[in-house]
């Protein structure tokens, strides 16, 4: 089962060239091997620095969060990091 | 206003350190019994400029109104960016202290200038919508003064009631929105107050080299913050840039609080409404109030033309998403049947979304949500009703799902899915209030320490934002510095700087909480002697019991956790 991957405003150029529209970007990428959330970055080459918000099934989460096939991976950029960030729990796997 | 007299007197010297939300929470606890009736002749209505405001200080052009609130019987802080705040500020101007009541059924005008005062009877542009009746003010008094106002839904003295300034371009569209001190303000037969600065002295500084060097700082901090700057995420998008990412978190409330997230959310996010304002014409981005650096605001369009204003993160969301609704032209008709009628967008889409739940009209009818709002122009006893706000409303109506803290509808993040909101919603004494928690980290502000983002202490990360908050708000900067100056500490000296340079003070980074405590605890006292107890700041029922779909949780922070906060 592929993982969902959502990608929000400018993160979406880094998996495609040409961006219409202002939906996320969603995609369905095999998991060939993908342990962590940074894997999925390294392969759209998303540096930690252009990301502020990351999401695993709903949940606020680091880059470290383990990922497995089904689950629904959501990043958005370094300028929507709007969140009430020290409300939240950041989920995170050594 | 009993006997239509104004004057002005000389700042106090206890309140010559006092702006904002400090001013206002000051003079209402010196002068307001607590237990007095908030639309009778005892409660005053107060506006202040903050500290720094109506100076070149970048994004502080913010005025705070307060009084005893007739939503929540409790005092009251509500706030907006406009340039009458500048103006007052400019005009060395602490504070307007509305008392009295006027005996009768006439309404007034208060026109403020360098000079003096002056009531001119307001009956003409009362009863009517304030889109229009603003076009008639600046027609008579010029373009360039400020104006203040309340609406149709003030003379019903609806506890939804806010106060209105114009934005640049002259609309009603800038709310002093939450807790119903519009009713206040129309209670005492005050409709409209109208500023002209003309021949200002300016605020006085007490030493300009501190702060300029201060608002220097601040600048650049806004300046180079992916998210505060020019083509940052708050002005690319606006307020609205929130929905996505909250209802990815599983927290915007949707159909009443009845679940945390919905696929239809993107269609109403702050991306997709810049997009829609790109193509067919308004203005993104814009600023609330001259000097802002962050100019998160716009004018959207309807269809036709005719513009209505901002449409901010809260008001999509009540009047969106909380009543099923995702469609951006019927949200903006009802936010400018809002401010065409003077009412808050947040507590005006509550208590539609409890009057859908009570079977008043369908779940997600925005015609049916518009004709309702129209009831309260029409003066009907429905209107009545849904003027008074989201509790009255659900339980005139049988709703057991009513989302209130202390009588004032919750804003748009749901407290089972963001628990430490819930803890402010719960404690702030302004009732459920988002703004009273958003501001710096508290490992920025030097209490309490580094989290345990594991195990985060939600008392005291609620406690130390809303003391930072507080004393944001009493500066008169906008919170969204907020985001800047967490990144880049040299932000938050700069503030200090600024703050200093105007009093002449020697304020440091420490000092800030300690202003913020010095507020809250005169708000909580005032709370205390108008009655409250713990058992106020709790949650309803549904928000402890009733499982919050995706994540499927209810707010279980203790009561002991809730009673620590202050």
């Amino acid at each position: 089962m592929p993982i969902q991957l959502k990608l929000f405003g400018d993160l979406r150029k880094k998996a495609q060239d040409q961006i219409s529209g202002t939906s996320s970007l969603k995609l369905k990428i095999d998991n060939t091997g993908f342990k962590k959330v940074l894997d999925i970055m390294k392969v759209f080459s998303i540096k930690e620095e252009e990301v502020s918000h990351i999401f695993v099934n709903g949940s606020y989460s680091g880059f470290k969060k383990n990922v497995n096939s089904g689950d629904i991976v959501a990043l958005f950029p370094n300028n929507m990091g709007v969140l009430y960030k020290w409300y939240f729990n950041r989920d995170e796997d050594e | 206003m009993s006997t239509l007299e104004a004057k002005f007197e000389d700042l106090p010297e206890d309140y010559a350190a006092l702006g904002g939300r400090g001013m206002t929470s000051v003079i209402v606890a010196n002068e307001v019994p607590p237990t007095c009736h908030p639309l009778r002749i005892h409660n005053k209505l107060v506006f202040a400029p903050g500290i720094v405001t109506g100076t070149s200080a970048p994004t502080s052009g913010r005025i705070s109104v307060g009084g005893k609130s007739p939503l929540t019987g409790g005092i009251k802080e509500a706030n907006a960016g406009t340039n009458f705040a500048q103006m007052l500020g400019r005009m060395r101007i602490g504070a307007i202290i509305i008392e009295g009541k006027h005996d009768g059924k006439d309404y007034y005008l208060l026109k403020v200038t360098n000079d003096g005062t002056e009531f001119v009877n307001a009956n003409k542009w009362s009863g009517k919508g304030l889109y229009g009746v603003y076009k008639e003010l600046f027609s008579k008094f010029g373009n360039k003064v400020g104006i203040c106002s309340v609406g149709i839904g003030a003379e019903l003295l609806g506890a939804m009631a806010g106060v209105c300034f114009n934005d640049p371009e002259g609309l009603p569209s800038r709310y002093a929105g939450r807790g119903g001190l519009g009713a206040v303000m129309a209670s005492k037969g005050l409709k409209f107050i109208v500023v002209d600065e003309t021949g200002a002295p300016g605020v006085e500084i007490a030493n300009e080299d501190i702060f300029k060097q201060g608002a220097t700082k601040l600048r650049d901090a806004l300046l180079n913050h992916p998210v505060t700057k020019p083509g940052g995420g708050l002005n690319s998008y606006g307020t609205s840039v929130l929905v996505n990412i909250i209802n990815e978190a599983g927290g915007l409330p949707h159909r009443n609080f009845s679940s945390g997230q919905d696929d239809q959310a993107e269609k109403i996010s702050g991306e997709a409404k810049a997009e829609e304002i790109k193509k067919r014409g308004g203005v993104r981005p814009h600023f609330c109030s001259p000097g802002c650096i962050i100019q998160c605001s716009e004018v959207w369009n309807k269809p036709g033309g005719d513009p209505v204003g901002v449409l901010e993160y809260e008001s999509v969301w009540a009047l969106g998403a909380n009543c099923g609704i995702y469609d951006l032209d019927s949200i903006a008709e009802l936010n400018w049947a809002c401010n065409d009628l003077g009412v808050d967008t947040i507590e005006a889409g509550t208590t539609i979304a409890v009057a859908m739940e009570g079977g008043l009209i369908e779940m997600g009818d925005g015609k049916g949500a518009l004709d309702l709002l129209e009831e309260i122009r029409k003066r009907t006893p429905t209107g009545r009703m849904i003027s008074q706000g989201t509790e009255i409303t659900g339980k005139v109506l049988g709703v057991t799902r009513i989302p209130t803290c202390k009588g004032q509808g919750f804003p748009a993040y749901d407290p089972r899915a963001i628990k430490g909101i819930g803890v402010t919603f719960a404690t702030t004494p302004m009732g459920a209030d988002h703004t009273a928690g958003y501001a710096i980290a508290p490992e920025i502000m030097g209490v309490g320490g580094q989290l345990d983002p594991k195990d985060p202490k939600k008392a005291e990360v609620s406690r130390n934002l809303q003391l930072a908050t507080a004393a944001l708000d009493a500066a008169g900067y906008c919170l969204f510095v907020a985001f800047a100056i967490l990144d880049i500490p040299e932000g938050l000296v700069g503030i200090v700087e600024t703050i200093n340079g105007v009093l002449g003070a020697n304020l440091t980074v420490d000092d800030v909480s300690k202003i913020g405590k010095q507020i809250i605890d005169v708000e909580l006292d005032f709370n205390k002697k108008a009655g409250f107890t713990a058992l106020d700041d709790r949650l309803p029922e549904f928000i402890m019991e009733e499982k919050l779909p995706p994540h499927n949780g209810v707010f279980d922070v203790s009561d002991d956790e809730l009673d620590s906060v202050f």
